[in-house]
């Protein structure tokens, strides 16, 4: 598979913060990657650096093996920004056609109208009229008025209702099937979960986990381990944490449940040691309690 | 070349579109006019005068439209975030500032004719033909070091500042500069200062067409190098903002 995208140790600097951290990824083309993580994990800056609008303080990264800054790699690559603005006193219609006419290949033009989803009135309004939803969607169709191979979208879907968010994906799949590669942050793990073929997880500027959605969901997913205890809880509980495999243990609705990498291994530890236990349960932690708590501890670092 | 028509087109559409532009930098100095040559009893009823401050209020009204509306459309471009989406696009940067100089330099224009429209029809001015073309141009091209001075103002981080500094710039420059009333009736150290000033040097390069001379060497020269000195500045600015 060729490489649209390489990342080589790539670290970002603002004064003395680290946003962004000895990062390494290459994206192939034809996918979907999400760029998955809270707020102020890295994700805005690491697509600043992709899209040549920051230089990173370390590292090289290479578009179509380019610099991002690059003629070739402009015209080659589109993007919707956080904060979609747009320019005041032209209408929909002119504004589309202007951004299209920097490019060499532009999309069709009727392509693009119903990218926007926009009626047909609403193209011969001045754009900074429209509400913040339909700017969104207006930045949609710029992102692509080139016809790009790459687009990069950043947080596109937030503000955006239910409709427009469900068409915004269809065609993000559609361009896709084409053969586009399409990089996108998000902060809803759902989202990146149906979507995207791949998740790169960033956390306080480092790319944690990197992997199908399956494999990001098997690595922050914690089995929990729990059972009832027979006889002497506090006894129990005091033995438990001798284990090795047990890193720690509480007590929920009666239940003891214990905090381990390992279930097998825990298991095996409590039944060779002829822990009094009863009622064994292993149960599969769900992926939004699980980045949940992920973001909660990004959360409290700040 | 065809990116420079498009850009310049969609520029131009931009400003006549926008009625603060006209308001502003029409209706204030025409105003002006008409109250400084028609009702106010300045005795002074003689031709000259009635040319002289025709200059005066179009050269006011092309500097204000260059420091204040370019600078804080630029401002306002920057932060709403427009100007980091033309930086992903193929639209080369020079291609852009150069669109944005275009559409001011038509809006310029326009001020130019409409300004001299009214003199003509207020007080009768009557100019030869060579004189309103020549005074025209210089009012035009001498607009460029407050050009330069309003991608200064542009390179400001928010709005409100840029167009309190810029304000305040702008009418110091004009009073002080003899745009208001004469230059000889301000004190005199205030006339000394105003004598390097670049809208004094760019009114009286107006000032002496309409009266049948030319521009003196020193205004060109002192307009030069203003243009100069703004323009590395504002390079240098926009340099280091750049890298970050």
């Amino acid at each position: 598979m060729d490489s649209v995208i390489e990342m080589n140790g790539v670290s970002k600097l603002y004064k003395d913060k680290k946003a962004v951290d000895n990062i390494s990824f290459n994206i192939a083309k034809g996918s979907i990657t999400a760029i998955l993580g809270p707020n102020g994990a890295g994700k805005t800056t690491a697509l600043g650096m992709l899209l040549g609008l920051l230089e990173p303080t370390e590292g090289t990264v290479k578009i179509f093996g380019q610099h991002p800054k690059d003629k070739i790699v402009r015209e080659k690559t589109g993007a919707m920004l956080q904060e979609v603005s747009v320019m005041d006193r032209l209408k929909v219609r002119e504004i589309i056609a202007l951004i299209r006419s920097y490019y060499p290949q532009p999309m069709d033009m009727e392509f693009l109208i119903k990218a926007t989803g926009l009626a047909p009135a609403d193209l011969n309004r001045y754009a900074e009229k429209l509400s913040g939803g339909q700017k969104r969607s207006l930045g949609f169709a710029l992102a692509l008025a080139g016809d790009p191979e790459l687009i990069f979208f950043d947080e596109p879907t937030v503000g955006l209702d239910i409709t427009s968010r469900r068409r915004f994906w269809d065609t993000v799949r559609g361009l896709a099937e084409q053969g586009k590669t399409i990089v996108f942050t998000t902060h809803y793990l759902q989202e990146a979960e149906d979507i995207a073929d791949r998740i790169l997880l960033f956390s306080k500027g480092h790319l944690v986990a990197d992997g199908s959605p399956d494999e990001i969901k098997s690595r922050i997913v914690k089995r929990s381990l729990s059972f009832l205890p027979i006889g002497d809880r506090s006894k129990l509980r005091r033995s438990l944490l001798e284990l090795t495999a047990i890193e720690g243990c509480y007590e929920k609705e009666g239940r003891i449940h214990v905090t381990t990498d390992d279930t097998d291994e825990a298991l095996r530890a409590i039944f060779v040691t002829g822990l009094p236990v009863k009622d064994v349960r292993i149960d599969q932690g769900r992926l939004d309690d699980a980045f949940e708590q992920l973001t909660m501890n990004q959360e409290e670092a700040i | 070349m065809r990116l420079i028509t498009v850009q310049c087109k969609a520029e131009m559409l931009r400003i006549v579109r926008n009625p603060y532009y006209v308001f502003w930098s029409l209706l204030m100095p025409i105003m002006f006019y008409f109250i400084f040559t028609r009702v106010v009893n300045t005795g002074n009823d003689d031709p000259t005068w009635r040319a002289h401050y025709l200059m005066s209020m179009a050269t006011f009204s092309v500097m204000g439209s260059a420091i204040m509306t370019l600078g804080i459309r630029l401002v306002q471009e920057r932060t709403q975030g427009w100007t980091t989406f033309i930086r992903i696009t193929p639209l080369p940067g020079s291609v852009y500032f150069f669109g944005k100089m275009f559409g001011q330099t038509m809006m310029h224009l326009f001020s130019v004719i409409c300004i001299f429209a009214a003199g003509y029809l207020i007080n009768g001015v009557s100019l030869s033909a060579g004189q309103w073309v020549l005074s025209g141009l210089w009012i035009l091209i001498g607009s460029l070091p407050f050009l330069a001075i309003g991608t200064l103002v542009g390179a400001m981080k928010r709005v409100d500042t840029a167009s309190g500094v810029s304000n305040v710039i702008y009418m110091a420059l004009a009073v002080a500069g003899g745009m208001w009333m004469p230059i000889e009736i301000l004190p005199r150290l205030m006339q000394k200062i105003g004598h390097w000033l670049p809208s004094y040097n760019y009114g009286n390069g107006a000032w002496e067409i309409v009266r049948g001379s030319a521009p003196h060497w020193s205004n060109v020269l002192i307009l030069l190098g203003y243009l100069v000195v703004f323009m590395l500045l504002s390079v240098y600015i926009r340099k280091k903002q750049e890298a970050v």
